[in-house]
């Protein structure tokens, strides 16, 4: 049985929908990211499952004591969850420990042993000396360890994480990650945890949730959502990629060929969900494309039986950081690759290269934006 | 140093603080010449025939308070009795409608907005002889309460303690709502849903968050009912009965019909020094709750 199961979920305020029919299963032990564009609807999600909002229609499950409990209608403080806030919500008149504390104490555990557990936890988030301090002093880190030993107090059946580390500077936002990940996997504690950044969720999460406009497009582990896409949104919000607009020009049983704007083409599967004439949109992922200084062949070498093969102009370089970046011409299309310092093209604007990419890392999707497989 | 120098000092070190100089001119001739006065006069003599005596030194006026003949120790008794009643329901009735103010949105928040300025901007002679009217056996009150059954008889709400109560709540519970309403527009909505989220019912969640966050706002509603209720004068004049003496009524009469103003003034400098005593002893309180620094 999972752990958590929200099936249909929808959210309307006035004439705006921020969730449109969400389903997502939790199992126990997972930590399970949402992650998508601020306004998709993912904290809204998150608020239903603490019990901040009434869904309008669908229903919030949970495994309570083995049982499998609607709790869509349940209050907050009667369902077994825990929320971190993003701007952590710490009691201003009470000391860290009190905040601690303060879970073990609503629900009537006497004084000795929620001091225990106050203690226990801050140790766990590194705040064993900060036990009676005010928690308006202390620092945006802090808090934030504060806040997650307040929720973990409580042993909560779930996790939930509304962007915590979304107010911290970039370098601390990584530690904490890193420190997030090791007390999920040491506790074992379930998390849903809300994010809009991808490193966020690639780092810490076991299976990551896509939600744009109020659904889930895809779920899965990091690695699938990012190689095997379901959609074009997933594809596009996830990393950067080369869009390129191509033709359906033929369909042979389960097989299609598609033109590129430039002078290239390439056999795909799926000729069953397209037809001649259709327009599709071909990813090309940056750090797909192999770039090689060569004469191209005349004959016939822009079709290639391999993959896509054609020919380009090099635009401009830049250097950013780590990589330098290319921006290439082929035809009217622009597209861009990138290459680390130590594997830098020998390539000045201007000059004529062959860009290769082998047609498994190709994805095309149809005019919905669905994958064409 | 001289003064004049310490002054320039002052000035041209920290050019911020001259701003508070006309403050401290206006509070000078405004407030601390004339107490020197009203002092001066309580520790002159009395005489039968003429408001004091100029120039002499006496503590008759305080001996005149102290004079069980004269009831002017319960008099003082009464206004502070009165004071505190009036303080403490001003409070209560001002958290509960402040917070209701909070919670409401669109048109009832804009109602009980408009229903607490609006009674604040009717002058105070107005607003008692409405309150009289309303409040009277055969005012609207009584009669709503009689016809619904749910009184046999009209109460008696006016020409007695309760109406001078009631008269002097509808002077100062506007002020007093919006004292408690400016610190709970500033309570953080997630702390209240952190709360609950951690086990607490609403109640609970209102007692541990959201009073802890209203205690300045209570505190600051509570002297301003205070100090108003203790100076008070036409509630207990027009709602009262006649025995309901504050201080304000007692003054007035040592001022203006027995002409002995050396007892007036006493009188009037021990009102005024308990309020002060109040104001310390508030501003003590709100220094421990950590808020005079911190504002929160």
């Amino acid at each position: 049985m999972s752990l958590l199961e929200l099936t249909g979920l929808v959210k309307r305020y006035g004439d705006l929908t921020a969730v449109d029919g969400l389903d997502l299963t939790v199992e126990r032990g997972e930590l399970v990211c949402l992650l998508g564009p601020s306004g998709c609807g993912k904290s809204t999600t998150l608020r239903m499952i603490a019990g901040f909002e009434t869904p309008d229609e669908g229903t919030v499950t949970l495994a309570v004591d083995g049982d499998a409990t609607d709790v869509t209608d349940r209050p907050p403080n009667e369902r077994g969850t825990s929320m971190v806030f993003q701007d952590w919500a710490l009691f201003p008149n009470k000391t860290v420990a009190e905040n601690v504390a303060f879970g073990p104490k609503m629900h009537g555990v006497n004084r000795e042993q929620r001091r225990a557990t106050a203690r226990e936890m801050l140790e766990v988030v590194e705040m064993g000396d900060h036990a009676d301090d005010d928690p308006t002093a202390l620092s945006g880190g802090q808090k934030q360890r504060v806040a997650l030993a307040r929720s973990l107090a409580l042993d909560p059946e779930l996790l939930l994480l509304d962007e915590p580390l979304s107010n911290l500077d970039r370098r601390l936002r990584e530690t904490m990650q890193l420190e997030l990940k090791s007390i999920h996997e040491r506790l074992d504690t379930t998390m849903v945890y809300v994010t809009h950044d991808q490193d966020e969720a690639f780092t810490l999460a076991d299976r990551i949730a896509v939600v744009d406009d109020g659904r889930v497009r895809q779920v899965g582990a990091p690695e699938t959502v990012y190689t095997d896409p379901d959609a074009l949104f997933v594809e596009s919000f996830l990393g950067t990629s080369n869009f390129v607009d191509a033709r359906v020009t033929a369909t042979d049983g389960d097989r299609a060929t598609v033109a590129f704007p430039f002078d290239a083409r390439l056999r795909v599967p799926g000729g069953n969900a397209v037809s001649p004439g259709d327009t599709v949109t071909a990813s090309l992922r940056p750090e797909r494309l192999s770039v090689a200084v060569e004469t191209v062949r005349a004959d016939g070498a822009t079709r290639s039986r391999g993959g896509l093969r054609f020919e380009a102009t090099v635009a401009s370089r830049l250097h950013r950081g780590s990589r330098y970046r290319y921006e290439l011409t082929a035809g009217d299309t622009s597209l861009v690759t990138h290459r680390r310092i130590a594997d830098r093209l020998d390539v000045e604007p201007g000059d004529g290269v062959t860009v290769r990419c082998d047609a498994a890392d190709v994805t095309l999707f149809d005019a919905d934006g669905r994958r064409i497989r | 140093m001289s003064a004049v120098a310490r002054t320039r000092a002052v000035v041209v070190d920290r050019p911020a603080a001259a701003l508070v100089v006309p403050l401290l001119l206006f509070d000078l001739l405004a407030f601390v010449v004339p107490f020197g006065f009203l002092l001066r006069i309580s520790l002159s003599d009395r005489l039968p025939a003429q408001a004091y005596a100029e120039g002499t030194w006496s503590t008759a006026g305080y001996r005149y308070l102290l004079d069980p003949s004269n009831t002017l120790l319960s008099v003082l008794g009464f206004t502070l009795a009165f004071a505190v009643v009036v303080t403490a329901l001003s409070v209560l009735i001002a958290t509960l409608y402040a917070h209701a103010m909070w919670r409401a949105d669109g048109a009832v928040r804009a109602v009980l907005i408009a229903g607490a300025l609006v009674s604040m901007f009717t002058a105070i002679v107005v607003k008692l002889f409405a309150a009289i009217l309303v409040f009277s056996p055969q005012g609207a009150f009584n009669t709503a309460l009689v016809g619904s059954g749910l009184l046999s008889e009209p109460l008696r709400l006016v020409n007695n303690a309760p109406g001078a109560v009631i008269g002097q709540l509808y002077i100062v519970v506007p002020y007093s709502i919006l004292a408690v309403y400016s610190v709970l527009s500033t309570v953080d909505e997630s702390l209240i849903e952190a709360a609950r989220d951690l086990g607490a019912g609403g109640p609970r969640a209102f007692r541990e968050v959201v009073v802890p966050h209203a205690v300045p706002g209570m505190l600051v509603a509570g002297v301003i009912s205070f100090t108003w209720s203790v100076g008070s004068y036409a509630a207990p004049l027009l709602l009262g009965s006649g025995s309901e003496r504050t201080a304000g009524i007692a003054v007035s009469d040592l001022l203006l019909r027995q002409f002995d103003w050396p007892a007036a003034a006493a009188l009037a400098v021990v009102v005024t020094l308990s309020v002060v005593a109040v104001l310390v002893a508030t501003r003590i309180a709100l220094g421990r709750s950590g808020v005079s620094s911190g504002g929160r």
